[in-house]
């Protein structure tokens, strides 16, 4: 009796002096932890859900973390480490394989399943799917394009967007303007930061110009492929004839001081907030600039997952399940609401039918997606290091540091070996 | 009379020469935080204005307010100051019992020890990353852990992670054996004869006759504790709750990605600093003893 | 007192308290510490350093390949070794002598509390704090620094922008951190040398230029040499400010990705823990050697500190 009345005090003074999840020791309350990238903000319509959940559920508590889209696989994997996962993630879907093999995911019930392969498109289940196993709920979707600014490219006397790629560079250059201290101020054309904002932009114009990034069986690239090389020694072309910079970057888009660049459609809310009702006059969308054949582009997807260490997975499989079919007679549900106010679209058939995608900005996405021009970017393995690998040749060529033959070659041997190690 | 007019004109020259120095860098040092000031003001409208003005034309004054709604700056504020006091104290209580234990007894290994303390001040901090990150982990016992380890998450997500791994400096051990150094031994004989315990010598005599040496190592904690970064962001990555100001303010960079909101994180980067300005102003002259103190002699 | 006549200690407590016990229950929290926190982790990095290892499934042990890997196939790793080395050697061959300066001139001016404030105020503030303050200013074309160069005609350098000066920008970054610090260290050094020294200068007439480099550099040699061998240890270690800087991407064309963050991407975002450790190992024992290498220059130069 004494004995395991200590005890019991111990494990009290250890979860309290750890400041553990109060999970562990509030029984009658479930709480499910939701981690995202999103912002508060970006998130306030699904967390009004939450709320609205949590008063139909009188069991369940709802946290929200966030993490920047940056830290967010390192969140997910160190938490997981840690022991501390969130119960639901909203995790991109190359992320999937590593987290898979390492037994992170748990797999949706049976009864999920068979919901999600009847409420969602097959190419977005397929993001979700790895070796024929499906590991969640898809929900953003997003389609690379050409996004140009309407009024830049009128000012240089242009009122189409180029079609070719030869176009986009001589009417880049025109669009192009320095300060008085030599800096480009207004750039024709722009890159970014970020990994994303160099290898997307790089597979969009690959699947446009007709060539995959990576072999079908996802152990090599095509990196070295002729249609490679020149894409990328026409992005040098950019650098070194004065057009764009690294100091001209895709957030400039927003702010007036981009003529175009190759982007994502969740950038519409960004948009939007910018330039207001001059929105529509001021954006313009294009399919991606290739040497004339079909038109290709690359999409990529996220997915709700739960994690296989949480305590409450089926509740948190009925969440999501909630969250995301229409409530209350709402032609959206949770997701596709927080979605369409993002200017994102959804996998979600039900949802992407009741979306706002009739304006001129985001119709030329969804018919990209319905036509299939828009290839999903393939789940290989260790994605993510494999990507910052490949950024890191690719400033070498826009640099000039390298040679675009020199630099693919090495980014194709650093990362075929690494593919080798999927298990 | 020539000559002592030209040395005095000359000593006049580089009297001046001293301040303009002096001036000019310490314009350097404040033009930063003048630009983080006034950048905190400025509109969403006048951030994506093109280009964008320097002066804000209608100051934004609340976003130094909006900073503690809309952020969890209480929150972040607290676990700071929770966290740099807590490693402050332990860091004092071990280093001023070793380096009284280096500084005044003889024992076998003493020597030993002492250089030990000495060598590995000489490892780098990231060598221990990886492994105490595993270690707090792994730890038996705690946080739901079993004897082996297994089963829970260790002491990760815990203020006991933040701080433990920082309980123990070797430099301020070092220092504060130097502090010791400088009491004479007839002072703890005495106290003996007197029938104290080693305690009482150490709580009751010693330490408070080095009581200057202990305030300016506690500053010194202090401020690399209070900026402390990496470590306290690699423990707290997926605990919000325990994250500390400069932790915070880089993992929620996410929410300042559009433009427009920029004024706000300026406006959070200025009220994360102020209160250990506030601190200094009144401490600051121990902490110039304690840079000195012990660690050159010319 | 000798043995034979110590009288018995009865309680535990006496003997706990006595001279021969107590040195070690002060030290009992350090050396328990040691073990677990410093030994321990040596012991648990070198061998995880020789496993492949993603600590989400069982190590494998690989032998020498994560060093194999390293030293002769990752052409990242060299890269960001010489990004080390570039900014430890440049904040300090930019930080020291500007800190010497600045000292000289502070240490025979009034107001001292005024100007010491000042100096001060990047060193208080956290190292994120000054990663976005300077993120704003440097900003190619709208932050302070490029409009001030600009409204004296002068060109605008892409000071975060361009791959080839990114690291200088850093270093100029973390030059104005620690220049209050190191600037107090050296006046205090200043003020150790004796007044006589300068009177019989001047009484052979020598100029303020002579006394500063015949006299006053020699003998701020001991402070030089500390400051020199405790910044050049931290400014391997470090990369703080580089992570916060670059939003964890390590600036344009790796050009801010110093091993460090190098080592913290590859363990906690790639999850390769044993390449990460392996490589935590072969920048210790450089630092190791390089610091070795200072001491004995350190113990030459007379100072006896260490």
């Amino acid at each position: 009796m004494s004995v395991s009345w200590k005890k019991g005090s111990f494990a009290a003074v250890l979860a309290a002096s750890t400041a553990l999840t109060s999970a562990t020791w509030a029984q009658d309350v479930k709480t499910i932890t939701i981690a995202t990238h999103y912002n508060e903000e970006q998130m306030a319509p699904l967390t009004e859900c939450f709320r609205a959940y949590e008063t139909g559920h009188p069991g369940i508590k709802i946290v929200f973390q966030q993490a920047a889209y940056g830290d967010f696989l390192q969140t997910i994997l160190t938490s997981r480490v840690g022991g501390t996962s969130p119960d639901i993630y909203n995790i991109y879907s190359i992320w999937a394989p590593q987290l898979a093999a390492a037994g992170t995911l748990a797999t949706p019930p049976a009864e999920i399943q068979d919901w999600i392969k009847g409420a969602y498109g097959a190419g977005t289940v397929g993001a979700a799917t790895i070796n024929g196993t499906l590991w969640g709920i898809p929900t953003e979707l997003s389609v690379y394009d050409l996004i140009y600014n309407k009024k830049l490219l009128a000012a240089a006397g242009f009122n189409a967007p180029p079609k070719t790629w030869d176009e986009l560079h001589d009417m880049a250059a025109k669009i192009t303007k320095k300060n008085d201290q030599g800096v480009i101020e207004t750039a024709g054309y722009v890159y970014g930061p970020t990994v994303s904002n160099a290898v997307h932009v790089f597979y969009s114009q690959m699947y446009a110009a007709g060539v995959s990034p990576y072999t079908e069986d996802g152990k090599g690239t095509n990196f070295t492929s002729p249609e490679a090389i020149k894409i990328l020694e026409r992005q040098a072309a950019l650098f070194s004839d004065g057009i764009t910079s690294n100091t001209n970057v895709v957030d400039d888009m927003a702010g007036g001081k981009a003529g175009m660049a190759i982007m994502a459609n969740w950038n519409k809310s960004d948009f939007v907030s910018a330039f207001g009702d001059e929105f529509e006059n001021t954006i313009g969308v294009a399919p991606v600039p290739n040497d004339g054949g079909a038109p290709g582009t690359m999409l990529y997807s996220f997915f709700w997952a739960v994690d296989s260490t949480s305590k409450a997975q089926a509740e948190s499989w009925e969440l999501l399940k909630w969250l995301d079919t229409p409530q209350d007679g709402k032609p959206l549900s949770c997701t596709g609401d927080m979605l369409n106010k993002l200017g994102a679209l959804s996998g979600n058939i039900s949802d992407l039918a009741a979306m706002d995608v009739k304006d001129s900005f985001t119709v030329p996405f969804v018919e990209a997606v319905q036509s299939g021009a828009a290839k999903s970017q393939p789940n290989t393995w260790q994605a993510s290091e494999n990507e910052r690998t490949l950024r890191g040749y690719i400033e070498q060529v826009w640099a000039g540091t390298m040679s675009a033959p020199d630099a693919m070659a090495a980014a194709d041997a650093e990362i075929t070996a690494v593919l080798a190690e999927q298990p | 009379m020539a000559m002592v007019r030209d040395t005095r004109a000359m000593a006049t020259a580089s009297t001046m020469a001293k301040y303009v120095v002096l001036t000019i860098g310490a314009l350097l040092m404040l033009a930063p935080f003048f630009d983080m000031f006034i950048g905190a003001l400025r509109t969403p409208a006048e951030r994506l204005a093109m280009p964008p003005p320097y002066w804000p034309s209608d100051p934004q004054w609340q976003n130094y307010l909006r900073v503690f709604t809309e952020l969890p700056m209480g929150r972040w504020l607290f676990n700071s100051l929770y966290t740099t006091f807590t490693i402050t104290f332990l860091q004092l209580l071990t280093s001023a019992m070793a380096g009284f234990a280096l500084a005044k007894y003889r024992f076998r290994g003493r020597d030993f020890l002492f250089r030990s303390v000495l060598g590995a001040q000489m490892f780098p901090f990231f060598l221990f990353l990886i492994p105490v990150f595993f270690i707090l982990r792994y730890f038996p016992l705690a946080g739901g852990n079993d004897l082996l380890g297994e089963g829970g998450a260790g002491f990760l997500n815990s203020y006991t992670a933040i701080i433990l791994p920082f309980a123990v400096t070797w430099y301020g051990i070092f220092l504060m054996r130097q502090f010791f150094m400088g009491l004479p031994d007839e002072l703890m004989d005495a106290a003996r004869l007197d029938g104290c315990s080693e305690f009482r010598i150490f709580f009751q005599i010693a330490l408070p006759l080095v009581l200057p040496g202990l305030v300016t190592l506690g500053i010194f904690i202090f401020v690399y504790q209070w900026n402390e970064v990496i470590w306290t962001m690699t423990v707290t990555r997926t605990a919000p709750d325990l994250q500390t100001i400069p932790v915070g303010i880089y993992l929620l960079r996410g929410a300042f990605v559009d433009q427009g909101t920029q004024s706000l994180q300026q406006a959070a980067l200025a009220v994360s600093i102020a209160p250990v300005i506030v601190i200094f102003l009144f401490l600051q002259r121990y902490y110039i003893r304690g840079l000195t103190a012990g660690a050159v002699k010319g | 007192m000798s043995k034979r006549n110590r009288p018995r200690r009865a309680s535990l407590i006496g003997w706990l308290g006595s001279k021969q016990v107590a040195p070690w229950i002060f030290l009992a929290p350090t050396l328990a510490f040691a073990v677990v926190f410093f030994l321990l982790p040596l012991v648990y990095a070198f061998y995880i350093s020789f496993t492949k290892w993603d600590s989400l499934t069982p190590p494998k042990w690989v032998g020498l390949d994560n060093y194999k890997y390293i030293l002769t196939v990752d052409p990242v790793f060299w890269k960001t070794f010489g990004n080390t080395l570039y900014f430890a050697f440049g904040s300090i061959a930019l930080g020291v002598p500007l800190a010497v300066g600045l000292a000289y001139a502070f240490s025979k001016s009034r107001w001292q509390g005024l100007w010491r404030s000042i100096y001060w105020l990047p060193m208080i503030t956290n190292v994120v704090a000054v990663a976005y303050i300077w993120y704003f200013v440097l900003d190619d074309r709208f932050g302070l620094m490029n409009r001030t160069l600009g409204l004296f005609g002068l060109g605008a350098p892409g000071w975060l922008t361009n791959p080839k000066i990114a690291m200088t920008s850093v270093i100029l970054i973390f030059v104005w951190m620690q220049l209050g610090q190191n600037m107090l260290l050296f006046s205090a050094g200043l003020s150790d040398i004796d007044e006589s020294y300068y009177e019989a200068a001047r009484l052979d007439g020598a100029s303020e230029g002579q006394v500063f480099f015949k006299i006053t550099l020699p003998l701020l040699m001991p402070t030089t040499l500390f400051v020199l061998i405790t910044n050049f240890i931290a400014g391997l270690s470090y990369f703080a400010l580089m992570l916060a800087l670059s939003d964890g991407t390590g600036g344009p064309m790796r050009s801010t990705t110093v091993t460090g963050l190098y080592m913290y991407q590859v363990a906690f975002s790639d999850l390769r823990i044993g390449r990460a450790s392996a490589m935590a190992y072969v920048l210790a024992a450089v630092i190791l050697v390089i610091t070795l290498a200072q001491l004995r220059l350190f113990r030459r130069g007379g100072v006896e500190a260490y």
